[in-house]
């Protein structure tokens, strides 16, 4: 094997010009191979994790509060927390995700604006300071300033966008926004810093430290905006991580436990709220027995229900009014709500405690403004059995949505809750896998055009590599009869050639990779202002972005060894089965 | 003593009577009866919008309400684009339909309504003291005085949000003295800015109620941005059932 080897590099060098000018053309076909590919790499890392990834995280949790996407909260930031910590495996960063459309007024000009909170509180890591840094360079200030106490409401915004209203650090903009609850809010915020930033779609952004933020959006230091979470080794952890996630946030019934005031009597009850959707309103007019009371339908959203149990200790009639007072989990305060009375029922589950059933409209009107404390904790709180028809009608804490692992799936997901009208939060866990996968599909299909074309390249080169073959192996016909002659097997004259091939599209692969990194380095030193072009989201500080992996490489230059294998084994097959003969006797 | 009575006969003006002997908490209610159109309702409303950048936007469309069972329909007929498009509100559901690819979509209260500062809400019905209560001073009494809106005597009132989904937490009225109709209306957000001017031009008696045919809505935060709402045609008839349908309007565009 050794002397094969011998031979076809010694064969490689005798024809150095042929060679050289063959090499030099599968180089600059591996070369545009390389830079493309690389290219599209780098494409797919800006979109996912320099742009989605940032905004979203590669898992996120959402949230939406009675059906309203403006309204992304969750009431209990340490229940979603305590899941996130046991689940903490590969996660880089935990990131609250909060920002508001609204409309800026600055020096005679007002523009569409998107205010999105920095947590300035969290160490971030390396990767992701770097990554900030690269996406948006400080003009003026520092992010730091957005702590600032000595302005009215910090604020860092875009250099396009400063210009457009034409302000400058120091100057004050008026903001108008909704708020969580749907209130048109307006909010003056002093500009500490300027940005600059080339992606087109993020200039319209301005930051504000995601406290103040919060404040101004009304919500309260225990509530919490949807979350990203960013990792190590995405591809592999993401979707790992989102399922375990998913499995640790199943909600459990929603129980308002309190004191029921009435008539000076003052007994504990748990209030419950029924669901009020077609499948659930059907259970629950087969399931409750009105015993006291004059109404239409039990599922009705207007009812105030007591169970008989209740009755029997109040002495209340339908109609007359009661007070619920209990205590909330969070500011050490009561919370007062009062009910008329619809009805009275009676069921065999629910017999041995007293119960106040609501429609899930009224119980959350209460439940998340005023979240209670945690039922669980109280021994006396009713919780329905396991395996009780009664889990699947009563309102729980929130709605979580099920998983998803396409875009499709996730698309249908969306389009199927925008049917209805939930009153409870919605929580949905997903990965950028699914909500980006279009993205990954445009890496695919770039890499899919670029090897197309540079299959087409690579198929006028290897007409050269088969012609300069068949000449090679024309020249050494009676050197092949000789070798023959003396003793070498077909198969050995036949790797000679393959070999001689190999070797030359291996040394031009590795002269075409190096080309290419000198010209991907030689483009990324060119600099585009193009930031009002869309564009500008493939640039990274106004450069070409390339992003060459081992595997990408390695694989393209496995791809194109194969192809000239294949092509060279046949003009090879075609020499070694000369009969040595013949072949002595060829004459030129 | 005198002191002790002095303090007595201020609770008792401050909480029971303010001028001419009204109850201040009335007022509210008074405003509300005025306006109140307990039967059904189809009309036909022009909202002119005035923007600085935008320059005029005119929106005509038909409004259908129900308020037996929370129902209203609106059915845009001009400008072309937007003519057939539609909203639809059915209970606890508001949908909005679009013409061109006749899909009905789920959507929220403060969706804005074809693309106008008018959102849903503001065509549904909801009561003035469900939603709002007198705003009350330092020492706790409503913060009401008599006040002259050019010749018109009027009562200055403020009010503040009883719940939290309202557009405007705080809101100034000037209320007519002889009619107890509202002549003008300022918003302001939370933070107590300025944010919105609405002023009743005109008003109308249908079926003994009144009903504000002419507004005009200024945006006090990008001045000179305003919008004038008319209103038409006004009908008290019943309407009928299959108005408030998801095909009525898919059969509208066919």
């Amino acid at each position: 094997m050794n002397l094969i080897l011998k031979i076809s590099l010694r064969n490689l060098f005798r024809q150095k010009r042929r060679n050289v000018l063959l090499g030099i053309a599968i180089a600059f076909g591996v070369m545009i191979l390389v830079i493309a590919n690389s290219f599209a790499n780098g494409i797919t890392d800006v979109l996912l994790n320099k742009l989605v990834a940032r905004i979203a995280g590669h898992v996120s949790i959402a949230f939406s509060e009675k059906s309203n996407f403006n309204s992304p909260i969750f009431r209990d930031k340490e229940k979603i927390f305590s899941v996130i910590k046991n689940n903490n495996e590969g996660v880089r960063e935990v990131e609250e995700n909060v920002g508001v459309f609204g409309r800026a007024i600055g020096n005679g000009k007002a523009d569409t604006i998107i205010i999105v909170g920095i947590d300035l509180s969290k160490e971030l890591s390396a990767e992701t300071r770097k990554e900030i840094e690269e996406s948006f360079r400080m003009i003026e200030g520092t992010f730091q300033d957005l702590s600032r106490k000595d302005v009215e409401n910090p604020t860092i915004v875009s250099e396009e966008k400063a210009k457009y209203l034409k302000v400058k650090k120091g100057d004050i903009i008026r903001v108008r926004y909704t708020n969580l609850f749907g209130n048109d809010q307006a909010a003056r915020l002093t500009i500490v810093g300027i940005l600059k930033n080339d992606n087109v779609f993020m200039q319209g952004v301005i930051f504000a430290e995601l406290g103040n933020l919060k404040k101004l959006m009304g919500f309260r230091p225990y509530e919490i905006g949807n979350i990203s979470i960013t990792m190590n080794d995405a591809p592999k952890n993401a979707v790992k991580l989102a399922n375990k996630i998913h499995s640790q946030l199943k909600p459990d019934i929603a129980v308002i436990y309190g004191q029921l005031k009435y008539n000076g009597k003052i007994i504990n009850v748990s209030t419950l709220g029924f669901k009020t959707d077609d499948e659930s309103k059907k259970v629950l007019e087969k399931k409750i027995k009105v015993i006291n009371g004059e109404i239409d339908k039990v599922s009705s959203k207007k009812n105030v229900l007591i169970n008989k149990t209740l009755f029997d200790a109040l002495g209340i009639k339908p109609g007359e009014s009661f007070e619920i007072v209990y205590k909330n989990k969070f500011e050490d305060k009561e919370t007062i709500v009062k009910y008329n009375l619809t009805a009275v029922f009676a069921d065999d589950e629910m017999t041995d405690k007293n119960i106040v059933f609501l429609s899930e409209d009224k119980f959350y009107e209460t439940y998340y403004d005023n979240l209670p404390e945690d039922p669980k904790k109280i021994k006396d709180a009713f919780y329905p059995k396991a395996n009780s028809s009664l889990t699947d009608i009563l309102a729980t804490e929130w709605i979580l949505l099920k998983r998803t692992s396409t875009t499709d799936e996730l698309t249908k997901k969306y389009k199927d809750m925008g049917k209805g009208k939930w009153k409870a939060t919605i929580v949905d866990v997903q990965t950028m896998y699914e909500s980006a996968s279009d993205v990954l599909k445009l890496e695919k299909a770039l890499n899919l055009i670029t090897i197309s074309a540079v299959l087409v390249l690579f198929f006028i080169i290897l007409i050269g590599v088969v012609n300069t073959l068949r000449m090679t192996i024309r020249e050494r016909t009676r050197e092949i009869g000789t070798i023959r002659a003396i003793g070498m097997q077909k198969n050995d004259v036949r790797n000679t050639f393959i070999l001689e091939t190999f070797f030359l599209t291996l040394f031009a692969s590795f002269i075409g990779i190096a080309s290419a990194f000198v010209v991907m380095r030689l483009l990324s030193t060119v600099t585009f202002n193009v930031t009002d072009n869309p564009m500008s989201i493939l640039l990274v500080n106004s450069h070409l972005y390339f992003f060459p992996t081992f595997l990408g490489i390695s694989s393209n230059v496995l791809f194109i060894l194969i192809i000239a294998v294949v092509t060279a084994y046949f003009p090879a097959r075609r020499a070694a089965n000369l009969s040595p003969a013949t072949a002595l006797r060829h004459y030129e | 003593m005198l002191k002790r009575f002095s303090f007595l006969i201020l609770i008792l003006l401050s909480t029971r009577s303010f001028a001419e002997g009204i109850d201040v908490n009335l007022i509210l209610k008074k405003v509300e009866n005025n306006l109140e159109i307990t039967s059904d309702i189809k009309a036909n409303v022009i909202l002119t919008q005035q923007k600085i950048e935008q320059g005029v936007k005119v929106l005509e469309m038909i409004y259908y309400r129900r308020d037996s069972d929370d129902s209203f329909l609106i059915v845009m007929s001009n400008p072309e684009a937007e003519k057939g498009n539609g909203y639809l509100r059915m209970g606890d559901n508001l949908w909005m339909y679009r013409r061109n690819t006749r899909t009905f979509q789920h959507i929220n209260r403060d969706e804005s309504i074809g693309g106008s500062d008018a959102k849903a809400d503001d065509f549904e019905k909801r009561k003035l003291t469900e939603t709002y209560e007198f705003a009350k001073d330092e020492k706790g009494k409503e913060i009401i005085s008599e006040d002259k809106l050019g010749q018109i005597p009027v009562y200055k009132l403020e009010i503040k949000a009883k719940v939290n989904d309202v557009d405007y937490p705080k809101k100034i009225y000037w209320i007519r003295r002889d009619n107890f109709l509202p002549l003008k209306e300022e918003s302001y957000s939370l933070s107590n800015t300025l944010m919105q001017t609405a002023y009743y031009l005109k008003y109308t008696i249908v079926d003994n109620r009144y009903v504000p045919v002419n507004q005009m809505f200024i945006d006090e935060f990008e001045k000179g941005n305003k919008t004038v709402v008319e209103i038409s045609n006004i009908s008290t008839k019943k309407i009928d059932n299959s108005i408030f349908t998801k095909a009525y309007l898919e059969n509208l565009s066919k």
